[in-house]
């Protein structure tokens, strides 16, 4: 059994890396600890919480069940791309308002999910919401908040794109 | 839990692929999604020697109409099906299932083929592919081969698929205009792994008499197969309660579910009962039926 | 000292801070922590066996692995650290020590064999494979009943048999007063077990610190100082050269509120290697290892008169310990937690129980957010129900016929607990209202079915222990238990404030909470106000985070510091203008006579005196500096209360129970920040629904775990929540400072019993007997069949 690295180069927030990894790294401490963006967290290693959900050519996937060597060309957008340092996006504001996070750990996970659905489902009502966010775990918030902020970030972006 | 070292293969077409399996036969493992085998892999519950990456097959990325089927290759994502209008035209009730297959962001990269290899009795899709009479395309080195569901499935996890072979498309028959489908699945809540489901397809004639009938469980049993008796009571009959309720014991009756922490086997053959008789209710309303 | 009323901050719902750079991914959770030069990861072997004897362990093919920099077995830390045992001194309990790391005989699946040191986890997970352990099985036992059997295997030679824990309590004249009632009912409950699941699963990293002799434990702790001395004690290293710091901390749940014998592995193999090390733990290995809780069987017998009073109570409670006892707590926390809370918010002034606690080959049981309430109140409302079907009166009219009501306060219970305040009989009536209980059962018809399901109402009236100073821990034999906790404010040179508090935040807010509360108490803007928490060489010593304690005595002890350097503030802020301290106000970041406003000062101004930072002296007899410590230790216990009503329809046909509606009422005295309570409100109630619908840990009867696995062991999912009706009641304490009660656990203790009162009220036309959770489809469903085919059986 061979260790041979592969060369992966990949676009993350925005910006280009090139490495050499093992094939068998994943996605997830890839990007944690590889680039050091750890916002992305590691909750279950086998696709049930979300916690590790980034955008991977804009769709939301488990980074924990990608290997960074498979994803050669990708463009991934982690937490840290949302709003760089920059103002928070009417996402977190939504988010912030609501008191939709505790521990804050599997937040990241659920505003990369918010982000799919809103830009596929811009005017969910609370059970489409509610669907849309098995896409993710939490313990903490009880998930109540959580769907009161993505359906008040469904209308800040509504008007939003009005004002645009 | 992080995986086993594996050597990475990343060939660009089905051909490269093929010749790789038939170098590396049983130490190698197919990635497409990844989403039912790099868990196995994290866990170190499979430690394949060999991967190969078929994601740059992009000749296997296709979701089709052609001679009266829906051919679908091994890269069509589930969420690509999912948003199919071929397959909410022609397969409606692969439509109604699709849904309830994982979440957003396992149909994002899961695979059709990829989850009817894996060939997990208590998942969707091959209940739903095995109701439709789906066709199996095997591909090797060798040759290209079509089995058919009952051939494809053979125990929990196991598919007849040879150490140096590979599922390359399944080919779904069109359903007719005619045909009346459902989907229904019970999991221990609101949301998540099944403990029982149906898919089903039935047509009926002018006078109201059941033409075909085609059923498939999750969780009857170890293995995705066709609720055979249930069909055979079925066909030709006028579809009334009491035939309803006939075919709902027969499912039962029929069902041999495994036992495991989320339910007894008990409950999974009451259940599977419960929801044969639902499906055929909701295909029987004027309403509803079409997926 | 300013009325907690007059708080302006108090009371508000204030964003948190905390938010934004955890949204932005820039918190630092453990595994997020910049890793020093020259890192070791570690992994750990783990027990497959319930109960084994080593007879080899060979890493000889893991040690010759690149990467890999050593492995070691139990006996290579027999020698820095003493066997692992939490200090108890109650009677009936018997101690029990455990190596960090199995010697000769593991006792339980997950238990740690041998450490693998390596440089990468990846390679440390492939050392795991290459280490071949040779066991020799032996018989073992998981359940409760089994581990009393006299054949069963005994864990502990010492021990003699299983039963670490015993203890019993009777009042007086308890027989005549139970003989005294008109019926006797009896039942048994049963809890499934559970384990906190927090998203973050633990780990820790041990650094030395590169110059001096000391060393910086960073660990996910709800007890950092606890942490810190358990450490000391078992290493024989000073608490002077140990630093434990919690980095930002991913849910805790009383599950992170242990000491684990990782910690201490860390530490140790720190010091021994001169470099960091490392762990970080897979989610298996949480579910497997982790704290877990909740597995009780208790069984009551009530003497009731006929119109529903409860003359007296037996309860009879038998808890899971696993293998080893845990520490802090030992089995005996839940243990008496069950048996001291059942009384709750009733009458019960006759009362007995037998309570014992048995080792058994499966993971050590410990806090979990309830911890014991849920099985206690399982019990007593599920027989305030039985209550009322027996006698033919309304269940919602047996609790009232029992609960103590507002002229009776302060009441001590019949164990000695002080309940100051409390809404007990408000709450509950206002939950009824909230659900239109009498609609409900004035509709309901016997057989309980309407439209093809059976529908129910159950009630949990519920009590929630809070805010335990040192009495109340020592009271249940936990004799190292601090009990108090403590803040130091300082007031900067720049007129900013900093808070150090003994507490340790895993998501509650306290860094916006405990700001509010200094802030109005100096009269300073919020955001000039730093908190500062989990870290043992910056706060004083402490008890925690855990047991709904956070804001009582964290939030009390911030009042009380707050205050004293207000004195002082005032005090020099008198000398420099020469008025009257007592008359002198803080408010808007100045310090001013309200009669005389514009002659004040800002609170800068008067710390630039304090620290010499100006031509004015000192008056005679002060000293510099501009800051107080506080140690606070709260009343014993702290009762807040509250109601959970809940509305359920059960579907015949597949088992399923759908929650139709959920009133929520709540009081935990003083609320600081009503949407962070609410939070609470909302995660615990969630945490209860998965508790009472899905959520177990299954062990066969041997002790192998079955569900080590998100996908086995369920959790609740945003579709399973209904949408909550939540009402608030405000009924201060008049013992906390500021009045404060306990928020966190309740939404647990009231779910659990009210969902199971509920589905057995919709079954109860069926003569189904609900009294164990979860209550999984499968089992409603057999048990709606078994009452079928018995009621058939009977025509």
């Amino acid at each position: 059994m061979s260790a041979t690295k592969v060369t992966v180069r990949l676009t993350v927030n925005g910006k280009d890396y090139v490495r050499e990894v093992e094939p068998r790294y994943l996605l997830a401490d890839f990007l944690r600890h590889e680039l050091h963006l750890t916002g992305t967290h590691i909750g279950c290693e086998h696709g049930v919480c979300g916690a590790c959900t980034v955008l991977i050519n804009g769709k939301t996937g488990r980074s924990c069940l990608q290997f960074a060597a498979a994803l050669d060309g990708a463009e991934i957008t982690t937490v840290e791309g949302i709003a760089g340092d920059g103002p928070l996006h009417p996402v977190q504001e939504a988010f912030h308002e609501a008191h939709a996070l505790q521990c804050g750990y599997c937040t990241p996970g659920f505003l990369m999910t918010t982000i799919e659905f809103l830009g596929q489902n811009p005017d969910p009502d609370r059970d489409e919401i509610r669907q849309a966010l098995t896409n993710n775990m939490c313990r903490c918030t009880g998930y109540l908040n959580i769907i009161d902020a993505v359906e008040d970030a469904a209308k800040r972006l509504r008007e939003g794109a009005r004002e645009a | 839990m992080k995986p086993a070292a594996f050597d990475y293969h990343r060939p660009d077409s089905l051909e490269e692929a093929c010749a790789l399996l038939a170098e590396h036969g049983a130490s190698a493992r197919v990635l497409a999604g990844g989403q039912s085998l790099v868990p196995l892999m994290n866990m170190r519950i499979l430690s394949p020697a060999v991967l190969i990456d078929i994601n740059r097959c992009r000749e296997l990325s296709y979701l089709r109409r052609e001679d009266g089927v829906i051919a679908c290759g091994a890269l069509t994502r589930q969420g690509e099906a999912e948003t199919s209008d071929l397959v909410a035209a022609h397969l409606p009730l692969m439509a109604a299932a699709m849904p309830h297959v994982g979440v957003r962001a396992s149909r994002n990269f899961g695979t059709v083929c990829g989850s009817l290899a894996h060939a997990d009795p208590l998942a969707e899709l091959p209940s739903v592919a095995a109701a439709l009479d789906a066709r199996f395309v095997i591909a090797s080195s060798r040759g290209r081969r079509e089995v058919s569901a009952g051939d494809f499935f053979v125990s929990a996890l196991t598919n007849c698929i040879e150490p140096d072979e590979m599922l390359a498309e399944v080919r779904l028959p069109v359903m007719p205009a005619t045909a009346r489908c459902a989907f229904l699945e019970i999991a221990n809540r609101a949301h998540g792994f099944a403990v029982a489901g149906v898919a089903a397809s039935i047509d009926l004639d002018r006078d109201g008499r059941c033409t075909r009938a085609r059923l498939s469980a999750m969780g009857a049993g170890d293995t995705t197969a066709r609720l055979a008796e249930v069909e055979a009571l079925l066909e030709g009959q006028r579809l009334d309660d009491a035939l309803i309720g006939e075919a709902g014991a027969a499912a039962t009756a029929a069902a041999e579910p495994a036992e495991d922490v989320h339910a007894s086997a008990d409950y999974r053959a009451q259940v599977i009962g419960t929801l044969v008789r639902k499906a055929l209710r909701q295909m029987l309303n004027p309403q509803g039926g079409r997926g | 000292m300013k009325a907690i009323e007059d708080f302006t901050l108090v009371g508000k719902t204030i964003l948190r801070r905390e938010d934004a750079y955890l949204m932005r991914g820039k918190a630092q959770f453990l595994d997020d922590l910049p890793e020093p030069k020259g890192l070791i990861h570690i992994a750990f072997v783990l027990s497959p066996y319930a109960r084994a004897d080593i007879l080899s362990v060979d890493a000889s093919a893991a040690k010759a692995l690149p990467g890999v920099i050593d492995v070691l077995t139990g006996r290579d830390f027999a020698g820095d650290i003493k066997l692992f045992a939490p200090v108890i001194e109650i009677g009936g309990y018997r101690p029990v020590g455990r190596p960090v790391v199995a010697v000769d005989r593991v006792n339980f699946v997950g238990e740690y064999v041998a450490v693998i040191l390596a440089e990468s986890p990846y390679v440390a997970q492939d050392a795991l494979d290459l280490v071949d352990v040779s066991y020799d099985p032996l018989p073992s036992v998981a359940g409760i009943r089994d581990a009393m059997k006299p054949d069963a295997p005994v864990l502990h030679d010492h021990l003699g048999d299983n039963l670490i824990f015993r203890t019993a309590f009777e009042t007086e004249g308890f027989a005549d007063r139970f003989a005294e009632g008109d019926v006797v009912l009896e039942e048994e409950f049963r809890l499934g077990r559970v384990t906190g699941v927090m998203i973050e699963p633990r780990g820790c990293m041990a650094c030395p610190d590169p110059i001096a002799t000391n060393l910086t434990l960073w660990t996910p702790t709800q007890i950092p100082h606890i942490v810190r001395t358990a450490i000391a004690d078992h290493l024989d290293i000073s608490e002077s050269v140990l630093r434990v710091v919690t980095p930002a901390v991913g849910g805790g749940f009383g599950t992170k509120a242990h000491v684990y014998p990782d910690e201490l592995i860390v530490v140790a193999l720190a010091r021994r290697y001169g470099r960091a090390v490392k762990w970080v733990q897979d989610r298996r290995e949480e579910l497997l290892t982790n704290a877990h809780a909740r597995e009780h069987i208790l069984k009551i017998r009530i003497a009731a008169k006929t119109d529903g009073e409860i003359r007296a109570v037996h309860l009879d409670v038998k808890t899971n310990c696993g293998a080893y006892p845990n520490h802090p707590y030992s089995p005996t926390l839940e243990a008496t937690a069950a048996v001291r809370m059942m009384p709750g918010p009733y009458r019960i002034r006759n009362y007995k129980y037998d309570v014992c606690s048995v080792t058994t080959n499966t993971a050590p049981t410990g806090a979990y957010r309830g911890t014991g309430q849920p099985s206690a109140f399982l019990a007593i409302e599920g027989m305030m129900d039985r209550i009322g079907r027996r006698l033919g009166l309304d269940p919602a009219d047996v609790r009232r016929r029992n609960v103590i009501r507002p002229e009776e306060f302060p009441y001590v219970n019949v164990v000695g607990v002080r309940y100051d305040t409390g809404s007990y009989s408000q709450s509950l009536e206002r939950g009824l209202e909230m659900i239109g209980y009498d609609a409900f059962r004035a509709a309901q018809p016997k057989d309980r079915l309407v439209d093809g399901k059976y529908r129910g109402i159950g009630i949990c009236n519920y009590t929630e222990v809070s805010g335990t100073g040192a009495p109340g821990w020592r009271v249940r034999g936990f004799a190292k238990m601090p009990g108090f906790d403590s803040s130091r404010v300082v007031v900067e040179p720049d007129g900013k404030v900093t808070v150090y508090i003994s507490q340790a935040d895993a998501g509650q807010g306290h860094y916006t909470t405990f700001a509010q509360l200094a802030a109005d108490r100096l009269g300073v803007d919020w955001a000039d106000v730093t908190v500062v928490e989990g870290d043992t060489s910056k706060t004083p010593y402490g008890t925690g985070t855990f047991a709904s304690r956070g804001s009582v005595v964290g939030g009390g002890t911030v009042i009380r510091c707050s205050e004293k350097v207000g004195v002082k503030i005032r005090r020099l802020a008198g000398y420099m203008l020469n008025a009257d301290p007592e008359r002198l106000v803080l408010r808007d970041g100045r310090v001013f006579d309200p009669d005389d406003a514009a002659r004040g000062l800002t609170l800068r101004e008067v710390a630039e005196t304090a620290y010499s930072m100006n031509n004015l002296g000192l008056p005679q007899g002060e000293e510099h500096g501009l800051e107080a410590t506080d140690y606070y230790d709260p009343p014993m216990v702290t009762m807040a209360n509250g109601t959970h009503v809940v509305q359920v329809a059960v579907d015949p046909q597949d088992g399923r129970i759908e929650i139709e509606r959920y009133a929520v009422v709540h009081d935990c005295g003083r609320v600081i920040n009503p949407k962070i309570v609410e939070g609470q409100v909302h995660g615990a109630t969630v945490q209860g629904i998965g508790e009472a619908l899905m959520e177990e840990i299954v062990y066969d009867a041997e002790g192998q775990h079955l569900n080590a696995n998100l996908l086995d062991y369920l959790l609740p999912t945003a579709m399973d929540v209904p949408d909550l009706e939540l009402s608030h009641i405000e009924t201060p304490s008049i013992d906390t400072v500021g009045g404060i009660k306990g928020a966190a656990e309740g939404g647990l203790t009231g779910a659990v019993p009210a969902l199971a009162n509920a589905v057995c009220d919709a079954l109860s036309g069926l003569g189904v007997n609900i009294t164990r959770v979860p209550l999984r489809p499968s089992f409603v469903l057999e048990q709606i069949r078994n009452a079928q085919a018995a009621g058939e059986g009977r025509t």
